[in-house]
């Protein structure tokens, strides 16, 4: 790490950078600015907080541009353990949210390609075909994305970022932290949570060693303190949705996710969720609802498909139908019960082997069942994702038995969270239709 | 041709005297638990000829068909004669089908998933013993049984003592010494196995009481030459069906010499050190060949393959993978530009295990031999 990194750092990011994006979203406060072609005879406009989470995003990809030689940095998948990394001072980036982003900003079918002329199968996650091929390009919608220096790749949302993962420790030649959370078919089994507690308690070591410095465990449990805080705004803000109309879509959820998920563990994202949380709170005093005549309300189940989010939702919100609940949202904020600062790594262990796609599918039809309840729901989309196979199988049973057990309306919608080709228009919008009528 | 019984002559007979029957999903295992509670393992790799609607009733038309297939078998009653099911946790796909089991189709038999830790450190090893742990405890209730170490050690050495003769398969056929990596042939001896004949011996393996397929191995290696003609091949990927792959290779010119299937070489596992049986048994699995399902980086089946090839002789390597299977898709580019560098050609052929080989298959087999011979 040179003087030459840590300066660049201070004035790019710090100063220059700092001041300008700040200066930016003042801009956009003083005079909010509707997107063009935005459909307010339908929804809501844009939440107010959108042009913080702007801010906040795009500071963090400026850190990231920096980052190299200034601060070690570490590549982590999404349902990560991220909080010993913040602990120690990684710069931590997350390639599905950047896959995210590529895939709302239309560029994430440009980075597949590079991926999939390189050898890479159409068949694979295409969150994976996104990031490799901006490894292989060097392309990115966001200037520079920093090398890692460690990888860490935690099986609690998938075997796939193992794969891909692997990929990554080849081509960067770096070493990866595995953190292996066996599925749980019913409840994990106390030697399941004891082994995600060993494995997590030797990554400190090797996550030391590339930081090149010793990990306080004072400033852990003050992480792990901050993480509990935002997962519990985030589930805060998620149960708003139960009010009627519901002040936010699952479409701004969606969109004001990533600093739950890749910046846990930090105040600005809990000062960030508190202050969405009570834009959200304005809203319902005032009743405006995120679908302008709110009559049918659905769920969500499984990931968006990033590059429609507003053609969703108009389309829906013609018809009156806000998306209110999302299985998805739902994951980054239920956990926070189980998180406790004073017992930072046992409490790691049972929160990280116990997200939603980690668990049975049994469960998730459960999960997707009280949802109906709880937030008053009339309907459920399934989206069935092609690049998401431990998302998505088992959908086929939960549509079934949500119709035919439980009287739930229910469609599954086959398209792709981040390959456009995969999404025909047409073929969407009549499935839509009928499904809408079904509600009727 | 080598005479092996039917799956169900072979279900039915273990029944008859008394034992049941598990059927198991792929990879990995351990099979001298299960004997040790007179359970026979069979294993269901798909199979090919299904009606596959069965299982599209539950999965998504894009999850491989390995899953699709067992899924179908399943639902038509193929593996009505077993008792218990054991899905080991193998990939995304097989998860998900485990969990469908449980909580959705809910099967006649018990079922028991498996998970397979993807490391190699202390820990895996030790939550791996665990696993074993709960499914003896699991066994135990099913059968009313509960074998003690000696008997489980019993079974292991005799489970190990097939896994050696089928590493003797591997080694007469290759000519080679796993041990030494030095070239070994043999005198020939009587008639010669084919390509196909000998994985049908290999795969015997997925379904014979061990103490039969020992026997058959003995009569293969006393009995049988093996064909070494044309162009020597490394094979790769999942499973080899349809198996007529297997004469395909060896009409267009080449004969394979030595394989990293995940239902035959990555499994020729060594033999275990721990006298705590289950440890074991763990040690053994997780120590195996490289296994990408295993967690297994890119370099360690690199080294393994260029390993294969230069103690075989093999001039190239084909991928044979089936359609939407994660785990082989994401190695391939990098392995395959790898074994480039090192000298050594690839092709990749994808198929669909319930449909008939393919004509372009057979075409893109036969000018990849072309340009190795
Ligand atoms: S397979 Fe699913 S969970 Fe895994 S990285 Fe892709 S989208 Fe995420
Ligand atoms: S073929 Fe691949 S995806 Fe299918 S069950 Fe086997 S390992 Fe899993």
């Amino acid at each position: 790490m040179s003087l030459r990194d840590h300066l660049k750092y201070y004035w790019n990011v710090k100063l220059v950078g700092s001041a300008y994006l700040r200066w930016q979203r003042w801009q956009a406060e003083r005079k909010p600015r509707i997107p063009r072609n935005w459909r307010t005879d339908i929804i809501a406009p844009p939440l107010k907080i959108s042009a913080r989470t702007k801010e906040l995003i795009s500071r963090h990809y400026l850190e990231g541009r920096y980052a190299n030689g200034h601060k070690p940095v570490a590549w982590v998948t999404s349902g990560g353990p991220v909080e010993i990394l913040q602990a120690l001072g990684f710069y931590v980036l997350y390639p599905e949210n950047h896959g995210a982003l590529c895939g709302a900003r239309r560029y994430a079918l440009e980075l597949s390609e590079e991926a999939e002329n390189y050898g890479f199968s159409q068949d694979i996650c295409s969150y994976a075909r996104t990031d490799i091929g901006a490894m292989l390009s060097g392309k990115t919608p966001v200037g520079r994305l920093p090398k890692p220096d460690l990888l860490l790749a935690c099986t609690n949302i998938c075997q796939t970022v193992l794969f891909w993962y692997r990929v990554l420790a080849k081509h960067f030649n770096v070493p990866i932290i595995l953190i292996d959370t066996p599925f749980v078919y019913k409840n994990a089994p106390e030697h399941a949570i004891e082994y995600v507690k060993k494995q997590l308690e030797a990554s400190i070591p090797v996550a030391e060693r590339v930081a090149k410095k010793k990990l306080s465990f004072k400033k852990l449990k003050e992480v792990v303190r901050l993480s509990r805080e935002a997962s519990e705004l985030w589930l805060e803000i998620m149960y708003r949705g139960k009010t009627k109309p519901a002040p936010i879509s699952v479409f701004d959820q969606f969109i004001h996710m990533a600093p739950i998920v890749e910046m846990r563990g930090k105040p600005e994202t809990v000062d960030f969720y508190a202050a969405m949380l009570k834009e959200v709170d304005e809203r319902i005093k005032k009743g405006i609802g995120a679908v302008k005549n709110e009559r049918k309300r659905l769920l969500w189940d499984n990931l968006p498909i990033w590059y429609k989010l507003r053609f969703l939702a108009e389309y829906l919100g013609e018809h009156g139908i806000s998306v209110v609940a999302s299985t998805y949202t739902m994951a980054w904020g239920e956990l926070a019960p189980l998180i406790d600062p004073e017992r930072p790594i046992e409490s790691m262990a049972k929160t990280y082997i116990y997200p939603i796609l980690n668990r049975g599918t049994g469960y998730k039809l459960q999960k997707m069942r009280d949802m109906v309840d709880e937030f008053d729901l009339d309907g459920a989309i399934l989206h069935s994702d092609r690049s998401c196979k431990p998302y998505s199988i088992g959908q086929v049973d939960q549509r079934n038995r949500l119709i035919s057990e439980y009287g739930i309306p229910a469609l599954l919608l086959e398209a792709d969270h981040n390959d456009p080709r995969a999404f025909a228009d047409e073929q969407v919008k009549a499935r839509l239709d009928s499904f809408i009528e079904m509600l009727e | 041709m080598v005479k092996i019984p039917k799956r169900h002559e072979v279900c039915r007979k273990f029944k008859e005297q008394g034992g049941k029957v598990a059927a198991v999903l792929p990879i990995h295992y351990p099979r001298a638990l299960l004997r040790a509670f007179d359970i026979l393992p069979v294993e269901v790799w798909g199979p090919p000829q299904v009606d596959v609607s069965y299982g599209g009733a539950h999965l998504q038309p894009y999850v491989c068909s390995i899953v699709h297939n067992a899924l179908s078998f399943l639902k038509t009653g193929g593996l009505d004669e077993t008792d218990l099911i054991i899905v080991p946790h193998t990939c995304d796909s097989l998860q998900g089908f485990g969990s469908i089991l449980l909580d959705f189709v809910k099967p006649r038999q018990p079922v028991f998933p498996v998970y397979l830790p993807r490391g190699k450190r202390q820990e895996d090893v030790e939550f791996l013993v665990n696993e074993f742990k709960s499914l003896y405890r699991g066994l135990e209730k099913i059968t009313g049984k509960s074998p003690k170490t000696d008997e489980i050690l019993k079974r292991i050495e005799i489970e190990e003592k097939a896994d050696a003769k089928l590493k003797e398969l591997y080694e007469i056929r290759g000519e080679f010494s796993f041990e030494s990596g030095k070239a070994k042939s043999r005198s020939s001896k009587g008639d010669a196995l084919s390509t196909y004949d000998f994985y049908r011996v290999v795969r015997a393996r997925e379904f014979l009481p061990v103490e039969e397929f020992i026997e058959l191995a003995d009569e293969v290696i006393s009995e049988y030459s093996f064909v070494r003609e044309g162009v020597p091949v490394i094979l790769s990927g999942i499973v080899p069906e349809p198996m007529e792959v297997l004469n395909a290779i060896e009409e267009a010119g080449g004969f394979v010499v030595a394989d990293d299937l995940a239902c035959c070489g990555r499994r020729l596992y060594g033999g275990g050190k721990s006298s705590e049986p289950l440890k074991r048994m763990a040690e053994r699995i997780i120590f195996g060949p490289p296994d990408v399902t295993r967690g297994n980086l890119i370099e360690e089946r690199f080294e393994h393959l260029k390993y294969l090839a230069e103690v075989t002789g093999a001039r190239g390597i084909i991928f044979y993978t089936v359609k939407f299977c994660e785990p082989e898709l994401f190695d391939l580019p990098d392995l395959k530009n790898m074994l480039k560098s090192a000298g050594i050609p690839s092709v990749q052929v994808e198929i669909d295990i319930g449909d008939p080989l393919p004509h372009q298959t057979i075409t893109r087999l036969t000018a990849f031999l072309e340009v190795l011979a």
